[in-house]
């Protein structure tokens, strides 16, 4: 069972701030535990098999040019730097 | 003007002169201006599709080369960009995002004149089932307004169903075309993996989740996977399907063929009148000479668990992008400090999106990844090998689409669970990569029902073929909207 404190962590990690938590964290808590079904499921030695993606089917690592000035679509920009809060 | 014609009908009018693009568009424009109020289908609606259809018609008259399209009024689910037009996601967070450039399944649009009628509501950044979880509120079932009309691509559907549009593309990551193709009586597909680019769709969970089409007829859906699909150099995870043509015998029926009824797909939970049209789907396709018999996927019970695990995991890595520097709101910079600076812009995420972020930040942590997404991979991976399994003695799948009838708005909202459990039949297709489609079947009660006919990796030709035998079949009544 998950507790509501680890969800809060994971909320903070996550950078998102929750107002009215005992509604939040209570669906969330629901959810999660309901993915406790996945105990069951009996694949403990099942392996996890991934999609391969040969490398010469990749496209080119190279340099195409953009019509656009991308910056300018930003909210915050000076030149050619993407204005951000200090750290 | 006739705006019920599929489009392949439309095409024929248009390409003979039979019927002027401008008026067509016109009378769509004037159809979203009467119903859509009610509906809540559009986002936005194109200020140029008028001058784009009297430019295609300028190009029929002078035997100018025209596209296959023919200035075909199509919707865009709003979460595929168009340049230099409004792509929100249905989210606050990208309210006036412009995009600066067009998917691929826009260009390869485009270059066969389509019109982009529009851009159509959906749930904030594809994630939920009814469409409720918008920013800029739920679209209305057009067969009764007081339902949903399924999700996350319910803008898709109810534009097709109440004629806003011929045809329309959604997204389909759990079931989000077929569910509301289902709920909304239209023609709904989910191709195989990698057939269509996602090149321009922004991402919710990019392993799974697939642009698709919702038409009239299955033929429409063979006409758009035509034009769409195929390699593209920007999504590496495309596949070459050697400029297969969908439309080509897509009479051939299916005799013969021998299609697996899912028994995990028809059981507890199921409404008493979905499972009397499913065997009634069986019976005319066996009617139609398939051989239909039962078959067990064991691990569709932990399905559901195993997809909203995987996605949220996905979705939080995919969403940590809106920080509010690149997209976001007019919010100055000064006076914050980093971190806190992310948590405020992101409190304009609606709920479902915040509590996905918290999952999806929670079932991959440390200390958690083994108990949560490593057994939903193995979930997966296993539930591969059963589909795989069961296409060596079967051609096709069979399931409802939904297990119940549309429910009504605010029915469900509250119980996360209850909304997991309508996903139950159509996250399969999508956890295996397999192609599904669903296909209007019956009214009960003022609200549709659809079959789910699922095939093979790359076997879509034979599903479609599949899925117009049945459609065939199929006489429903007339949408009263």
């Amino acid at each position: 069972m998950v507790t509501v404190e680890e969800i809060e962590h994971v909320s903070k990690l996550m950078k998102i701030d929750v107002d009215d938590h005992s509604e939040y964290l209570e669906k969330v808590q629901t959810m999660i535990s309901y993915f406790d079904i996945l105990d069951s499921a009996g694949v403990e030695s099942e392996e996890i098999s991934m999609p391969e993606i040969p490398i010469e089917q990749l496209r080119n690592d190279e340099y195409i040019p953009f019509e656009d000035k991308l910056i300018e679509k930003m909210n915050h920009y000076k030149g050619t730097f993407v204005r951000a809060p200090k750290m | 003007m006739n705006l019920k014609i599929s489009a392949l009908e439309f095409i024929e009018e248009a390409k003979n002169g039979n019927i002027s693009v401008e008026e067509f568009v016109s009378a769509t424009l004037e159809r979203i201006n009467s119903v859509d109020d009610k509906l809540h289908a559009f986002l936005s609606v194109n200020d140029n599709a008028l001058d784009q259809a009297r430019n295609i018609d300028k190009k029929i008259k002078s035997g100018e080369k025209v596209g296959d399209c023919f200035g075909m009024p199509i919707s865009i689910k709003d979460n595929m960009c168009i340049k230099d037009t409004k792509t929100t996601c249905a989210s606050k967070m990208l309210e006036n995002f412009v995009a600066p450039y067009d998917a691929t399944v826009i260009s390869k649009l485009k270059k066969q004149d389509a019109i982009f009628i529009g851009k159509v509501n959906m749930d904030e950044f594809a994630m939920g089932l009814t469409t409720e979880f918008s920013a800029f509120g739920p679209s209305k079932n057009p067969w009764n307004i007081e339902h949903v009309p399924g999700g996350s691509s319910g803008g898709s559907a109810v534009s097709v169903s109440s004629y806003e549009c011929i045809a329309s593309l959604g997204s389909d990551t759990g079931g989000s075309v077929r569910n509301p193709a289902s709920f909304c009586s239209t023609v709904g597909y989910k191709p195989t993996y990698g057939l269509i680019s996602r090149y321009g769709l922004i991402s919710y969970a990019n392993s799974i989740e697939q642009i698709g089409p919702l038409t009239r007829t299955v033929k429409d859906t063979a006409f758009m996977l035509n034009l769409i699909a195929g390699v593209d150099p920007n999504d590496n995870t495309t596949v070459n399907n050697n400029n297969e043509d969908y439309l080509e015998n897509i009479d051939s029926g299916i005799e013969g063929k021998k299609i697996g009824i899912i028994t995990e797909m028809i059981g507890d939970g199921i409404d008493p009148d979905v499972m009397t049209a499913t065997k009634e789907a069986i019976s005319k396709l066996e009617g139609l000479g398939a051989i239909c018999e039962e078959v067990s996927l064991e691990m569709v019970k932990y399905s559901v668990a195993a997809y909203y695990t995987i996605t949220a995991t996905e979705a939080g890595s995919n969403l940590a992008r809106y920080d509010n520097l690149r997209y976001g709101y007019e919010m100055p910079v000064e006076g914050y400090e980093f971190n806190s600076y992310i948590s405020k812009a992101r409190k304009n995420f609606g709920p479902e999106v915040t509590r996905r972020m918290i999952i999806g930040g929670f079932v991959p942590s440390a200390g958690h990844a083994g108990k949560y997404f490593l057994k939903a991979m193995k979930v997966k991976s296993k539930l591969t090998k059963e589909i795989n399994d069961a296409f060596k003695k079967f051609d096709l799948l069979i399931a409802p689409t939904v297990p119940i009838l549309p429910f009504k708005i605010g029915e469900k909202i509250d119980d996360p669970v209850s909304l997991f459990l309508v996903d139950i039949n159509t996250v399969t297709a999508n956890l295996t990569g397999k192609p599904a489609i669903s296909i209007p079947f019956k009214i009960v009660n003022g609200l549709p029902i659809g079959i789910q006919l699922m095939a093979n990796s790359m076997n879509d030709k034979m599903l479609l073929q599949a899925a117009h035998a049945l459609e065939k079949t199929v006489t429903l009544p007339e949408i009263p909207i």
